[in-house]
């Protein structure tokens, strides 16, 4: 058994036996990991989208929260009942991906021939624009109070029964847990396959040495075009469930620069170009911002009993952690927790200059 | 491979039904249907209850939700950690993540849901930003679980007719109200500043808003006011909170030449860099802005010497230092206890979790929709915000609004808006819902009550001199 | 109207000249390493609350006269050597070791520490310190003493010009035309340019390369602090977030002149303070960040490499 199939066993089978809640229980702790788990998958989704676009084909871009609320808000104009289209969750799962991508091609088509930092900057202000016209656009998109309310995972009512056993409540969540990692396991399953085919080797090959690889007959800049509009669909894909799960597209300071440049933390701390290492990245850095850090922060309040100066908290303390782990990152192990075999041997053959 | 682990996803949910009756025994019966209310979560401790707050710790609020935690403490020690026959038990919950250094939609989310979960849970107090509420309210109501917020203002959350065509149900899935707050809403605050603005002489004004729930939410109900009552409205815009500075905008306002700019926003929206920048370009104009800079840290960002005179601040309820009674032995109380002053929301947070002990001891079960139930009657005689109870809509019946000046670096008492505090008494039928302007907040029955004859313009610097006995009396 | 306009024109410039002291930092140390050191922002974050835990200190907001402007060009002077020292201090400990990873290692790592800068300016401001209103509200934005007279040197004109406009203009001028000396005109400029050209070639001239890098993240981290206190006496705001709004703003104005070009920084500020300050009079306060934004995609799309820039292919 491969690490990838226990993993999937046990997210598979976490809502059936919750160990860690349960753990967590008899410690006197109200974990309820498996709604937290649903946001891991979310992000999962979105951390292997920049995947595509950094790891495998090196186009640094550091906008991916741009597509992704483009994705959120594409899903509540396509479900809620002030637009007339209605088309339910399965539909805004389809046709999300395919607005994100189309996005994702018109800003890409034009900048990608620009040098890798050169887009950086470009992604970095297609967020910065696309957060001020969602907010602005307020007939379209209600502004900061969101389209409101996305409706639930559509599901036959007897497979709700069977899973809730009769508790809507359970049964809506189980129908989300389950959605979104399926959607998760399916975008990974088709990424692992698409490394080994023709498009993933020529992502590669673009991504260590460009001209080389336009010497050997490939297109760059419809490679790039590719792998750009191909990770803008998935963050489509990744805003859609995160709209369902909160049933409203929410307000557009969410799609911003720090929601970009957490997603890139995980990917680079998991291991770019590393499927697996990027769906641990977003479990270590998601699970520790939403599930860790309210656990110390509770333990604190415990330990100290009166802590109320903002600093008697260890939310006021984590950007240490997570800069430290970046810097220590890049020292000691560059290719990240759980490397790709390719980047690893690329990152340690280092080229003499002088 | 790939085929392997699909067979196996099929095969591990084939096994899902046993298990899955094994974990939920009793709940069978419960109906499935979308607005039915999910069971109680079964188990717990017998004679413990716990109360939650769901705020954002993190970040620049933390000034004002330390306050707020500050006084749901005060209330819980005052009662022994005891309602009844519970042993109550708080719980300081953060809805913010590094990720946002805000609060976050999915932490908010997740802390409803955790507490929806929790079977010794029966109160949840939160949230701080309305936009938050918007997320946790629906997850909370279809638990019967009762919400009381100390801050939130956003009319949409609770009156029909006043937000989007689908508010307030689409927060409701069950139809119930389970939410309630014990701050008056941003309709009779919008309305009440108008009206001082009013009363300070001023004929136009321009607005600004920070594009926030809250603050967007506030400058409508004041825009719309003001064009209702003939103050001439110069412009509308709305600001980027992470901007630097807004030197070019208030250049622009200030060839227009107006008597005010009304801020709908908060100190963590940078009202204290617009009061310096309203400075920096000489724009003569006065500043209004709403509760959410209702607190010290907008002094500190503002600067004292910049709002001097010039600030003007609207808040739901009377400013810590004027509260009477019951409330007067909170300030005292909460400065012995804390070696603070009291920030606005602390006495919200106090009354918050006295309402939620209240009903609990009255209840004396824990039943969630017994508790939901009793809170809808429950009404508070002579508590430290005087005598008030919930209308239907689950709204504080109080609808005293203060406003303050910044004085010597610090809010200074200056005029009650809206009705007289303990003047008409609350009634112990749940009043119906008001319709926008008809009554609510400042129809003919408002009074105003000041202490200068402020409608001449060159006036408005002397009417700031309020009596001395309003100067707050620092520790 | 016209007065307006020619206020918001004054208004962009002064703005524009604090982007460009912060994005010739950016441009220099992009033109010799070839990488975006995030970090930047949040040296000049860190020197504005020094600057400011300076002025508390020495109770500067109530001096006057001679004294003022002898402590201020202190407090200028303190601020800059900080700066210089904490961004060559990353160098050293951070980015050194990183020189010949891959170019993806030492952006994320500047990532990192622009985090922890921020974390250590959060706790900064927990100092219980008056002028950081007790240290009580860390997060909170800090108020920075008005120190300079605000009278309008015009006396009654419609058009207000402060003793602090000048100060930012002529100041940032100076600076610049210093550092424009210090390129052109020494032999560390001219060993700094022989590097940005091409490392190995400069080395094997005999430059010493680490040299010529650890100066330009001295200039550069001076620079920021210098940019600070303008920004700090200007704006009268020292917050701990200011690091990315500000650093992001003259990265761009960095790029927008073409990278690593030093009078192209200037340029580019000069150009993002306008065009801010005229979308805010013209289109209105909501769509400025669109505005800029929208304006830096489009011109990245036609003139690939900046308005100065030359067209240099990437280093193959």
């Amino acid at each position: 058994m491969t690490t990838e199939s226990l993993l999937l066993i046990f997210a598979v089978l976490y809502p059936i036996f919750p160990v860690f809640d349960l753990a967590g229980e008899a410690a006197g702790l109200q974990l309820h990991l498996d709604q937290r788990l649903v946001t891991i998958f979310v992000y999962g989704i979105l951390v292997v989208a920049l995947n595509v676009q950094v790891g495998y084909a090196g186009l640094l871009q550091l906008g991916i929260a741009a597509f992704f609320g483009i994705g959120a808000m594409a899903t509540g104009v396509m479900t809620v009942d002030k637009y007339p289209f209605h088309f339910g969750f399965w539909g805004a799962l389809v046709c999300a991906p395919l607005v994100a991508a189309v996005a994702g091609a018109v800003i890409g088509a034009p900048t990608l021939r620009l040098r890798g930092d050169y887009l950086a900057i470009v992604t970095i202000g297609f967020g910065e624009v696309l957060r001020t016209v969602l907010i602005n656009l307020e007939n379209i998109t209600d502004g900061p109070r969101g389209l409101n309310p996305v409706p639930e995972v559509w599901t036959p009512s007897w497979l709700r029964d069977w899973l809730g056993a009769g508790d809507a409540g359970e049964a809506n969540l189980l129908v989300m847990y389950y959605t979104a990692l399926l959607v998760l396991v399916a975008a990974v399953v088709v990424l692992k396959v698409i490394e080994n085919t023709r498009i993933g080797r020529a992502f590669v090959a673009l991504r260590e040495d460009e001209l080389a690889a336009a010497c050997m007959g490939l297109d760059p800049g419809r490679i790039k075009l590719m792998a750009f509009a191909g990770g803008a669909a998935l963050s489509g894909l990744a805003g859609c469930l995160y709209a369902t799960n909160l049933t409203t597209t929410a307000d557009p300071t969410n799609y911003d620069f720090n929601n970009a440049v957490m997603v890139l933390c995980c990917l680079i701390i998991g291991g770019l170009g590393s499927l697996r290492g990027a769906l641990l990245g977003a479990a270590l850095l998601i699970g520790f911002d939403n599930v860790l850090s309210p656990l110390l922060d509770r333990g604190i309040q415990v330990a100290v009993g009166d802590a109320s100066h903002p600093l008697a908290r260890f939310s006021s303390w984590r950007w240490f952690l997570f800069g430290f782990a970046l810097i220590f990152m890049m020292r000691l192990r560059p290719e990240g927790l759980f490397p790709a075999r390719r980047v690893a041997a690329e990152l340690h053959e280092e080229p003499e200059e002088a | 491979m790939t085929n392997r682990i699909f067979l196996l996803v099929l095969a591990l949910l084939a096994v899902l039904d046993a298990s899955c009756a094994r974990r939920r025994p009793g709940n069978a019966a419960a109906s499935a249907s979308s607005g039915a209310i999910n069971a109680q979560p079964t188990g717990g401790s017998a004679g413990v209850v716990k109360i939650v707050s769901s705020l954002p710790r993190t970040g620049s609020a933390n000034a004002q939700t330390s306050t707020t935690v500050n006084g749901i403490k005060m209330a819980l020690e005052e009662a022994g950690n005891e309602a009844g026959e519970f042993q109550v038990v708080y719980e300081d919950w953060d809805d913010a993540s590094a990720k946002k250094g805000d609060w976050d939609p999915e932490v908010e989310a997740a802390n409803a849901d955790k507490a929806a979960k929790d079977p010794d849970v029966m109160f949840y107090i939160g949230t701080y930003n309305s936009g938050a509420a918007k997320i946790s309210m629906p997850i909370l109501n279809k638990n019967a679980l009762v919400m009381i917020s100390p801050a939130n203002t956003y009319t949409g959350l609770t009156k029909p007719g006043m937000g989007e065509a689908n508010e307030p149900a689409v927060y409701r899935p069950t139809g119930n109200v389970n939410y309630f707050r014990v701050v008056p809403a941003d309709d009779i605050q919008g309305k009440a500043a108008c009206e001082w603005m009013h009363k300070l002489g001023a004929k136009s004004v321009y607005i600004l808003d920070d594009r926030g729930l809250y603050g967007k939410g506030i400058a409508d109900v004041f825009e719309l006011t003001a064009k209702q009552t003939g103050l001439q409205v110069l412009g509308r815009e709305g600001i980027d909170p992470k901007a630097q500075e807004y030197r070019s905008l208030m250049t622009k306002i200030k060839a227009l030449n107006p008597d005010f700019v009304y801020f709908g926003g908060t100190t963590q929206t940078n009202a204290g860099q617009i009061a310096k920048d309203m400075v920096a370009v000489a724009l003569p104009a006065k500043l209004m802005v709403p509760d959410g800079c209702f607190e010290k840290a907008f002094i500190e960002a503002g600067g004292a010497k910049n709002l001097e005179g010039r600030a003007f601040v609207t808040f739901g309820g009377v400013p810590p230092d004027k509260l009477t009674g019951k409330g007067a032995d909170f300030v005292k109380k909460y400065r012995d206890k804390f070696h603070s002053e009291p920030e606005g929301y602390a006495v919200y947070g106090y009354v918050a979790a006295r309402t939620a002990l209240d009903v609990l001891a009255k209840t004396g079960k824990k039943d969630r929709e017994g508790l939901r139930k009793a809170m809808t009657e429950y009404k508070q005689d002579a508590g430290a915000l005087g005598t008030w109870n919930f209308d239907s809509n689950g709204d504080t019946s109080l609808t005293t609004m203060s406003g303050s000046i910044v004085q010597n670096g610090n809010f200074v008492f200056s005029v009650m808006l809206g009705v007289q505090e303990g003047a008409p008494k609350a009634e112990t039928v749940p009043a119906p819902a008001q319709a926008p302007g008809s009554g609510v907040g400042l129809g003919p029955s408002a009074q105003l009550f000041f202490d200068g004859k402020g409608q001449d313009p060159a006036k408005v610097a002397a009417w700031q001199c309020v009596p001395a006995a309003a100067t707050p009396t620092a520790p | 109207m016209l007065d307006t306009l020619a206020q918001q024109l004054l208004l962009g410039l002064t703005n524009g000249m604090v982007f460009a002291l912060i994005a010739l930092g950016y441009t220099m140390v992009y033109g010799i390493l070839e990488f975006i050191n995030f970090a930047h922002g949040d040296v000049f974050m860190l020197s504005g609350f020094f600057a400011l835990t300076l002025v508390g200190a020495s109770g500067l907001q109530d001096a006057q006269g001679f004294s003022l402007f002898a402590q201020l060009a202190l407090v200028l002077v303190l601020a800059s050597g900080f700066g210089a020292v904490v961004n060559l201090l990353i160098d050293r400990l951070v980015y050194k070791p990183l020189r010949k990873a891959p170019k993806l290692a030492p952006l994320v790592s500047a990532i990192g520490v622009s985090f922890v800068l921020q974390n250590i300016g959060l706790i900064w401001g927990a100092l219980p310190l008056d002028v950081f209103g007790g240290g009580g509200q860390p997060a909170a934005p800090k108020s920075f003493p008005a120190l300079l007279p605000t009278d309008n040197l015009l006396g009654d004109a419609a058009l207000t010009l402060q003793l602090k406009d000048v100060l930012v203009i002529g100041a940032s001028l100076a600076v610049m035309t210093a550092l424009f000396l210090l390129v052109t005109r020494t032999k560390l400029g001219m060993a700094m340019r022989a590097t940005a050209q091409d490392p190995q070639a400069a080395r094997l001239m005999g430059v010493d390369v680490d040299r010529v890098v650890a100066a330009t993240f001295l200039v550069g981290g001076g620079l920021a602090g210098f940019a600070a206190v303008v920004y700090a006496l200007y704006i009268n705001t020292v917050y701990y977030q200011m690091g990315y709004q500000n650093g992001l703003y003259a990265f761009t104005a960095a790029v927008v002149g073409g990278i690593g070009n030093i009078p192209g920084a200037v340029l580019g500020g000069l150009l993002l303070g306008l065009v801010r300050a005229f979308s805010d009079q013209f289109i209105g306060a909501q769509w400025q960040p669109a505005v800029l934004f929208g304006i830096l995609i489009v011109l990245l799309v036609f003139r690939p490499a900046g308005l100065l820039g030359s067209t240099a292919r990437e280093k193959v």
